[in-house]
């Protein structure tokens, strides 16, 4: 058996370990109804799971692989969803701007959330929020030096976090 | 000034961070592009960083914010549940094919296999999930329980062994005893599960064996309880 193939139920289950938050939290920022994200996360297991034999881990990973699943899978339910009523979903708002454009921005936010706190506090206080590297220092009572060196370590670490998730540049 | 040198990299490279993000003062900006000019380590790094920042304006810091959403904890049995179905209704339809296909004096033979091969009542009894432990490293090997009235159905899932090589499955008894399950050849590259039978009762089995060349792997199997869990004999 190839490594990495998805064939018996307990490869699906060791996949789905390892894959199903990922996938679960793209599906939410895609189609923003967690009802419709856990179906579109269970149709694309099953559906790996019957094209099991046709995985090539040679060809690109697992969770690559899962991930254009997802996407069609995405794609279906939205197209079923085009075809019914609208009707308010509360909570998340779901993505609209194209599938890879969504994705990579799901990847940039779940990278921000796996950094250290302290990098990513001076990324969001200096860059989204603007404020000066000197502010952001008195505040957190470091030399401003520090701040910079974070920023410096802080992307390097989102940068090692968005290529294991498979981000290429 | 000199711009070049491991020392000189050191005193700029802490700066390469918010030099991608555009928030340096020109001074110290001057001085950084000096010695990206003289540093290809340097630059290489600058422009990786700023590939980097520029992605940053992709992520909403409200969404990030908050934790990362999660499933419900049933999801998970509910696509093994989907899968499982749609595994045993496949399996179900691929052994009435067989059935069909045999004619003659073969039809006497497939009523006895049959017997053996379909499925009992449709799955009222749970199928157990039993783990190897303390397996060497590289190598996984788990199975499936399934009563049956017949017996026991055993799908054994391998992987990480040495490919051609012959595994021996048995039940153990309450009592020690041995009933062997079939036997199967590992194949590195096809599908490493292997459907087999036993006639022991699951409710009555103690723990699966499995034997791969001159060593044996074994785990305890927790029946499915019920008044015939002990042996009466």
């Amino acid at each position: 058996m190839q490594p990495g193939a998805l064939k018996g139920e307990r490869d699906v289950r060791e996949a789905y370990a390892a894959h199903s938050g990922e996938l679960f939290g793209f599906a939410l920022r895609s189609l923003g109804d967690a009802g419709l994200a856990e179906e579109a996360v269970q149709e694309t297991f099953v559906r790996a799971w019957r094209a099991g034999k046709r995985f090539d881990p040679q060809i690109g990973s697992l969770r690559t692989w899962l991930f254009a699943i997802l996407r069609n899978v995405v794609i279906d339910l939205g197209r079923a969803r085009a075809a019914r009523p609208a009707v308010a979903a509360p909570g998340v708002e779901p993505a609209v701007e194209p599938f890879e454009q969504a994705l990579l921005s799901w990847q940039v936010e779940e990278a921000m959330r796996r950094i250290g706190e302290d990098h990513r506090r001076v990324l969001v206080e200096t860059h989204y929020r603007g404020r000066p590297y000197a502010e952001v220092a008195e505040e957190l009572g470091v030399p401003e030096g520090t701040v910079k060196s974070r920023v410096y370590y802080g992307l390097r670490a989102l940068r090692v976090v968005l290529e294991e998730m498979g981000y290429e540049d | 000034m000199r711009t070049d040198g491991p020392d000189r990299c050191r005193e700029w490279r802490h700066l390469l961070g918010a030099y991608a993000l555009g928030d340096l003062d020109a001074g110290e900006r001057a001085g950084l592009e000096a010695h990206l000019e003289s540093c290809p380590e340097c630059r290489a790094e600058a422009e990786s960083l700023g590939a980097v920042a520029q992605l940053l304006p992709l992520a909403d810091p409200d969404r990030f914010g908050r934790p990362a959403p999660q499933p419900s904890a049933l999801l998970g049995e509910r696509i093994a549940a989907a899968i499982g179905n749609e595994g045993r209704a496949r399996r179900r339809r691929r052994h009435r094919r067989f059935g069909l296909t045999l004619t003659g004096a073969a039809v006497a033979a497939a009523a006895a296999l049959a017997i053996f091969v379909l499925p009992g009542d449709g799955g009222a009894d749970p199928a157990q999930h039993v783990e190897f432990a303390a397996l060497p490293p590289g190598i996984h090997i788990g199975a499936t329980l399934e009563p049956h009235a017949y017996g026991t159905e055993i799908r054994v899932y391998v992987r990480g062994i040495r490919s051609g090589t012959l595994c021996r499955v048995s039940l153990v008894g309450p009592r020690g005893a041995r009933v062997p399950a079939g036997t199967f050849r590992y194949r590195w590259g096809e599908d490493s599960e292997a459907v087999l039978s036993s006639a022991l009762d699951l409710s009555r089995t103690r723990a699966i064996d499995i034997r791969t060349g001159n060593r044996t792997f074994v785990a305890p199997v927790k029946g499915t309880g019920g008044p015939n869990q002990e042996e009466t004999t």
